[in-house]
């Protein structure tokens, strides 16, 4: 025991001098702050427009719209009367860039619903819907008190309505959006995939050099090659969950951060709220790390198998394809687990252990998952790691010592029955 | 038996329809330097690594102290220098000695200032922070022996110890090797060079594609394996020399090249008597010299020709484990 002791703090304390550790503990929250900042940057790009309201209706009309613009958060209004030139004049501005555009108003907007707007940028949906907001109640407005009707029961009658998306999390409302269900799943299935291929090549990695340098002699000489390969996996493990820990503290870090931060890059008010730190409850946490740990346990001992039966890195790199492949089936499958979590095939992706270490957080996230399919998918991630630890760990001890030619399947699965 | 450190008992192991080792027995006494001679591909690396464990043997038992248990169960007794070299190159030279030792059962502050304290005694001692990559291969060769023998073993197990050492490190290695026999360490040790089992060795076993060929203390290992061996030199007049050389019930085997000749006298033939005869014939001599055989030639004359090079295999590629 003490000797596996020594080869998990090995593991541990050499992985954790090196710097590429520190790198990626460091870049991690970085990265994953970059994936949330820059949509948030281009949706608020441009922040407040400068335009001009040509007022060529007869009333007060124009003048209440550009009041209205201004109370809103995105258009910075003036109202110019119209008149001859005031057109090609403002076109000028806008070229000049001055200006970013000009609503014309006639009479017809009342009577009809009809305006023009011209501007640099016409495709900002943002934009346009906050001006057919304004227009569409101020012109209704108006109408209702042409017939005669109090303009203040007007102003009580007219709602804006904004839709508020709550998920249903078992028979609890969460107070989380689409969005922020659909950026979750997203960011945990990156992470894991990620963590999951970054720490089993790890463990590959450490196998083959021991195999090269043959120092696995002298370790096969005084512990058994399956404590030598438990010590390994569970020394990688106890790193990579360091990792995370370094990563919620540093995700921690700049999240509380995050309003000071978006300030200093002009980000606006919508912008904020675009995207909020995602509902991490206790339940989902510990579904995440119950996969990751499962999902690294079951690919660890894959990718030590895969660095027995190699005898340098490069062939070890090839051989790691189909281990690669079987986590790649459940990535890329990511989209369509989130957009339609109860599918067949969602479903029987996070029962599967191979797919399940990511198809089922990712399911979690998205969705509500019964009780009985999470503790499925868990009973059989469990099994599923006996089953592969087991001949992972017969072909390990054959493979460590051997060398020369890659084996085939037939002498794998001679290696398997003979361990 | 209770003085054996070791005993293999008709130990053998099959690769693949290749027999490597063949029912081979041996039994290495406390206290000696044990050698274990054979060809390339006789199967040494293959016995060693049942030695220890590494590799389990097909048939037979290796017993370990005269005490139950196998090679790992007693590992933290036995220092193990493997045939290929290797550390791990990126780890600073003190963790790794210490790591190696806690892999024996040493307890890991202790294993610290051992591992101090032989690493100055080797001359490393401003190396012991650096990473493994940096040392030159004469050097890392000195960690790994400290490696090898710092958990204090009583028997230590050497695979071609001197393989790839330039004269100055065959030297410290020997040295080492004497200094551990005089602290009462049995040795065991693989090599193909005869001239080096035969000035350090106490005992040992002559194998060839994985049979034992003779097997004892050297001394008598030379009386028994061969008759006497005479060197004669002549002085011009070499006499009836021809036709006396040519009486295979005196001379056993001939290497004559006319003014010197070696030779191998049967058992049982009195090399006086052939002195006399060949001073009778006229024989003018300048050296009669009755010497012992050396080992190298013993090996040759065992080994012979065809067993020098290990059989071609049938059938190359993965082990049975
Ligand atoms: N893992 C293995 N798989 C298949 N054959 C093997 C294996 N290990 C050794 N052999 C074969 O067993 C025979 C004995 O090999 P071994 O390494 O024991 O010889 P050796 O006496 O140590 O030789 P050398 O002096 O060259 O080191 C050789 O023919 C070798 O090819
Ligand atoms: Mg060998």
């Amino acid at each position: 025991m003490r000797k596996i002791w020594a080869v998990i703090r090995r593991e541990f304390v050499e992985r954790i001098r090196s710097k590429w550790f520190w790198f990626s503990a460091l870049l991690g929250p970085v990265f994953f702050g970059a994936m949330i900042v820059v949509p948030v940057l281009f949706a608020g790009a441009g922040g407040t427009r400068r335009i001009a309201v040509v007022d060529a209706t007869t009333g007060a009309f124009g003048e209440r719209v550009a009041a209205g613009l201004r109370h809103g958060k995105i258009f910075r209004a003036t109202r110019v009367p119209a008149g001859a030139g005031v057109v090609d004049s403002l076109t000028q501005l806008v070229g000049a860039k001055q200006l970013d555009g000009f609503l014309i108003l006639t009479d017809a907007v009342v009577e009809t619903g009809t305006a023009e707007y011209r501007a640099s940028n016409v495709s900002s949906f943002r934009d346009v819907a906050e001006l057919q907001d304004v227009l569409a109640r101020l012109a209704m407005a108006a109408r209702l008190e042409r017939q005669g009707v109090d303009p203040a029961l007007v102003g009580r009658a007219q709602l804006r309505i904004s839709l508020e998306t709550k998920k249903i999390s078992g028979s609890t409302t969460t107070g989380e959006s689409a969005a922020q269900s659909f950026a979750l799943a997203y960011v945990m299935g990156v992470v894991l995939f990620l963590v999951i291929t970054i720490y089993g090549v790890n463990v590959m990695g450490s196998v083959v050099e021991e195999k090269t340098t043959r120092i696995v002699e002298v370790l096969v000489s005084s512990l058994r090659p399956f404590q030598l390969m438990m010590g390994k996996v569970l020394g990688v493990g106890a790193v990579s969950l360091f990792q995370f820990v370094l990563w919620g503290l540093g995700a921690k870090l700049l999240l509380s951060q995050r309003r000071a931060l978006l300030a200093d890059l002009g980000g606006v008010e919508e912008a904020r709220q675009v995207f909020q730190m995602p509902h991490l409850t206790a339940a989902t946490l510990g579904v995440f790390l119950s996969y990751f740990l499962g999902g690294f346990f079951l690919y660890s001992a894959m990718y030590a198998a895969v660095g027995a039966m190699s005898s340098n890195e490069q062939e070890a790199r090839q051989a790691q394809q189909p281990v690669m492949f079987l986590l790649l089936v459940a990535y890329v499958s990511m989209f369509g687990l989130t957009n339609n979590p109860e599918s067949t095939y969602a479903v029987t992706l996070s029962l599967i252990p191979f797919t399940a270490p990511i198809a089922m957080p990712v399911r979690w996230a998205a969705s509500t998952v019964p009780a009985g399919e999470l503790g499925a998918s868990l009973g059989l991630l469990a099994a599923g790691i006996v089953a592969v630890t087991w001949m992972a760990a017969r072909i390990y001890r054959v493979g460590i010592l051997m060398t020369g030619k890659r084996p085939n399947i037939k002498e794998l699965v001679r290696w398997i029955r003979a361990g | 038996m209770s003085s054996a450190v070791l005993v293999l008992d008709r130990v053998t192991k099959r690769f693949a329809g290749h027999t490597a080792v063949d029912g081979l027995s041996l039994s290495v006494p406390r206290g000696v330097i044990y050698g274990l001679l054979g060809p390339n591909g006789a199967g040494k690396t293959t016995t060693i690594r049942m030695i220890m464990d590494i590799i389990e043997p097909d048939e037979g038992s290796v017993r370990l102290f005269g005490e139950p248990g196998t090679g790992r169960e007693h590992s933290a007794r036995v220092g193990y220098l493997p045939e290929e070299r290797g550390l791990y190159r990126k780890m600073r030279v003190l963790d790794l000695i210490v790591f190696l030792a806690e892999m024996k059962g040493v307890e890991r502050r202790r294993a610290g200032a051992q591992a101090a304290a032989w690493l100055e005694r080797l001359g490393l001692g401003a190396w012991r922070w650096r990473r493994v990559d940096e040392l030159s291969k004469g050097m890392q060769q000195k960690v790994q022996f400290i490696s090898t023998i710092l958990h204090q073993p009583e028997l230590v197990v050497l695979d071609e110890p001197f393989a790839g050492l330039d004269p100055v490190n065959t030297q410290v290695m020997k040295d080492a090797v004497l200094e551990l026999r005089r602290d009462g360490v049995t040795i065991l040790f693989s090599t193909h060079i005869m001239e080096q089992a035969e000035k350090l060795c106490d005992q040992l076993c002559i194998i060839a594609r994985g049979r034992k060929l003779v097997d004892g203390a050297v001394a008598d290992i030379k009386r028994t394996q061969t008759g006497h061996h005479l060197v004669i030199g002549f002085d011009g007049a070499p006499g009836a020399a021809a036709q006396l050389f040519a009486d295979k019930r005196v001379v056993r085997k001939l290497d004559d090249y006319g003014q010197y000749a070696e030779l191998e006298l049967a058992p049982d033939a009195d090399p006086q008597r052939l002195l006399a005869a060949l001073v009778s014939s006229g024989a003018r001599l300048a050296r009669f010299e009755l010497s012992e055989p050396s080992l190298h030639k013993i090996f040759i004359d065992l080994v012979g020709p065809e067993a020098a090079t290990p059989e071609a295999r049938p059938h190359p590629g993965g082990p049975r484990a």
